[in-house]
């Protein structure tokens, strides 16, 4: 394996998150590429995750942008400061400034509130992580404007001037696919698919995240997640309930995993009302017992 | 073009070999992807094979549609050059696939009848083809243009989606003016209340309830009316969408998987419902049994995809429909056959449906189903 690799590997690992050799090449390939990077995959499979871990891993701060319907600049990228600029008019109506010198007063760095992308580019020390997620949330207008902000990396501001950054961020998009992203946007990027992970690795995540769970508990944990996630529910448990789970039949003291301690906790990975009806009309023990068999 | 490695004499020429041979194969492979995949050499990511693929995939891949066809490529690129037995793999991987998509073609009655179509097909090629083909009856399709239609047909009610997206948006200018946003906007303006902005109930969505004759004689058109619904799915949140021949079964919640090729899975276990009679008022009896109190409840129009063939008794489909007329704002039955040039409502089943219907329009092709348009905008 390539040194870097596995330099990222193990600080990833020591950081609490177990990373497989891909996504690890990936991510060194973005630090060292300064390519944006889009993740996509099933909810809760971690993809927020990495970008948090990476931003501790590069010692640097995490911008966080959350990517809704209806997202516009103003709330994504800057917005002046009105109520201080009204004040500031009505202060300056007495003094012998000029016009344009008063404007350019009001129109000036402390009046500028700066959100998540306007602060992710004017960093003054170090390259910051800018998580950018769901951004199949966000309206196709707001992807196009990413477009720009993703390949020049500045932002113009009209009463302001033009911001380019001066250290680049290191950019993660995640998707959940509930659209598809334009072409455009995706040949900007590193693509990695996140998948559930498998057996073994689930079962790292679960020793990682506690450490002192019975053994024999989390493989059965594990095993039955599994089998959910192959039966077609309305929401697939993902890592973060496998996590749930055991976290909740750990903290019940419970050393196995059987039908009563499935019933006490199974609002922590099935989470929809069909969901539930399905698996108990199905039957908790035929399920159980698919997994351990 | 070369497809090994080996044939090239210096690494950079190899690596721009590679570039160009996934190029080849309908990767989205440019002169920057290549230009990375160089940097990915030099950043010394070529030690390891695992890694080098891992990082080139990131880069030449830009969907996971595309990371089978990647992994394929490169092992057939970098591998040793018995690259023959991997290719061999991949043909048999094709032919499986392309028996697998017959079959589905198959379930849907699209695959049959080669001869006659082709000859249809030749009207429909030339400068003009993207418009012809909006014209073109769904059943007259050749296989090779039906696969055109589709994309052509996806985008076109992607587009529809996103123009009532719209008008939903902007189409309410009334209701109280907001005095904070008001200030707040025209601060620019030097406090002049130029533009008034104006706070408004958000419109309320309403329901639109979709039912789709799946049985045999709905065969040549249950595909595309499906690929319709689908296109609406992705704009329309509120979408309650059944299926019926002989008996009905609600496929909503299946229609929040994306790909269509996934929906087709699923819908195939239903199998036997597919392709059979059609026993329309006894379905909708069903649906008001069990569906219509939740289904039809608050503001919602009814859209009904059917020819109107009809097995059952004519009686009971009229009094069916009767109740959901009363229950639904609007009910509108789209027939393909009334796109047909002299066709009459003339059989049992839509001569006891006509009645009770709102609007009877036409559902044959691409064009037509854009016509819906409009009433959609009400919903």
């Amino acid at each position: 394996m390539t040194k870097e690799v596995s330099s990222f590997i193990e600080s990833f690992d020591r950081l609490g998150y177990v990373v497989d050799e891909e996504l690890a090449t990936i991510l060194f390939l973005m630090t060292s590429l300064q390519k944006p990077l889009l993740l996509e995959g099933h909810p809760g499979v971690g993809k927020t995750e990495v970008a948090n871990i990476l931003a501790a891993h590069l010692d640097t701060e995490l911008i966080r942008l959350q990517c809704y319907e209806g997202l516009d600049v103003h709330s994504a990228v800057y917005e002046w400061n009105y109520q201080k600029q009204l004040l500031s008019i009505k202060i300056q109506e007495s003094n012998q400034k000029t016009e344009t010198e008063k404007e350019k007063h009001i129109f000036g760095v402390d009046f500028l509130m700066p959100r998540p992308l306007l602060k992710a580019i004017s960093g003054s020390s170090k390259s910051p992580v800018l998580l950018i997620d769901e951004i199949d949330r966000a309206d196709e207008e707001f992807e196009a404007f990413l477009l720009e902000l993703l390949s020049a990396y500045q932002i113009s501001i009209p009463e302001f001037g033009t911001i380019k950054a001066a250290h680049r961020p290191f950019v993660i998009l995640t998707s959940n696919r509930t659209r598809e992203l334009s072409d455009a946007l995706r040949r900007r990027c590193l693509y990695h698919w996140v998948d559930y992970p498998d057996l073994d690795k689930e079962l790292k995540i679960v020793h990682k995240h506690l450490p002192d769970i019975d053994q024999k508990l989390a493989e059965q944990i594990v095993r039955t997640i599994n089998v959910l996630r192959n039966k077609n529910l309305e929401k697939s448990p993902g890592i973060s309930e496998t996590l749930d789970w055991a976290m909740s039949l750990h903290a019940l003291g419970k050393k196995k995993l059987d039908v009563e301690s499935f019933a006490l906790t199974q609002g922590s990975v099935l989470k929809s009302f069909s969901d539930n009806q399905k698996i108990n009309s199905e039957g908790v023990s035929t399920i159980l017992e698919e997994a351990n068999g | 073009m070369n497809a090994n490695y080996q044939s090239y004499e210096t690494v950079t020429q190899s690596i721009l070999g590679f570039a160009a041979y996934a190029r080849e194969h309908e990767l989205q492979v440019g002169v920057r992807e290549a230009q990375e995949a160089l940097t990915i050499a030099s950043l010394g990511l070529m030690g390891d094979k695992e890694i080098f693929r891992y990082a080139l995939k990131s880069v030449f891949c830009s969907c996971a549609e595309n990371a089978n066809l990647f992994d394929q490529l490169f092992a057939d690129y970098w591998g040793l050059p018995k690259a023959s037995v991997t290719s061999r793999i991949t043909m048999k991987n094709q032919l499986n696939a392309q028996k697998q998509m017959q079959r589905s073609v198959v379930l849907l009655g699209k695959g049959e009848n080669k001869e006659g179509k082709e000859e249809e097909a030749k009207n429909v090629s030339g400068a003009n083809a993207a418009e012809q083909l909006r014209k073109t009856d769904f059943s007259k399709l050749s296989e090779m243009d039906s696969e055109y239609l589709e994309k052509l047909a996806t985008d076109l009610w992607k587009q529809m989606s996103k123009r009532l997206k719209k008008k939903l948006k902007n189409s309410t200018t009334k209701g109280r003016i907001d005095l904070r946003q008001t200030i707040r906007n025209n601060i620019g303006s030097g406090g002049a209340m130029l533009e008034l902005k104006r706070k408004y109930k958000k419109p309320s969505k309403n329901r639109l309830i979709i039912l789709l004759d799946v049985s045999g004689s709905m065969d040549k058109y249950s595909f595309f009316l499906l690929r319709f619904i689908l296109a609406l799915r992705t704009h329309f949140k509120r979408i309650d969408a059944y299926i019926f021949s002989t008996t009905l079964i609600r496929i909503t919640d299946i229609l929040h998987i994306r790909e269509l090729e996934s929906v087709l899975r699923v819908l195939s276990q239903h199998a036997d419902n597919w392709s059979s009679g059609t026993k329309i008022g006894a379905c909708l009896k069903h649906f008001n049994q069990q569906f219509a109190k939740r289904a039809l409840s608050g503001k919602n129009m009814t859209i009904v995809l059917s020819d109107g063939l009809d097995t059952g008794e004519p009686e009971v489909l009229a009094t069916e429909l009767h109740k959901i007329k009363l229950r639904t704002r609007r009910l509108i039955w789209l027939n393909p056959l009334k796109g047909m040039p002299g066709y009459q409502p003339r059989t049992r089943g839509m001569m006891a449906a006509l009645p009770e219907i709102d609007h009877f329009m036409p559902a044959h092709n691409v064009e037509s189903l854009l016509q819906l348009e409009t009433f959609l905008s009400n919903v």
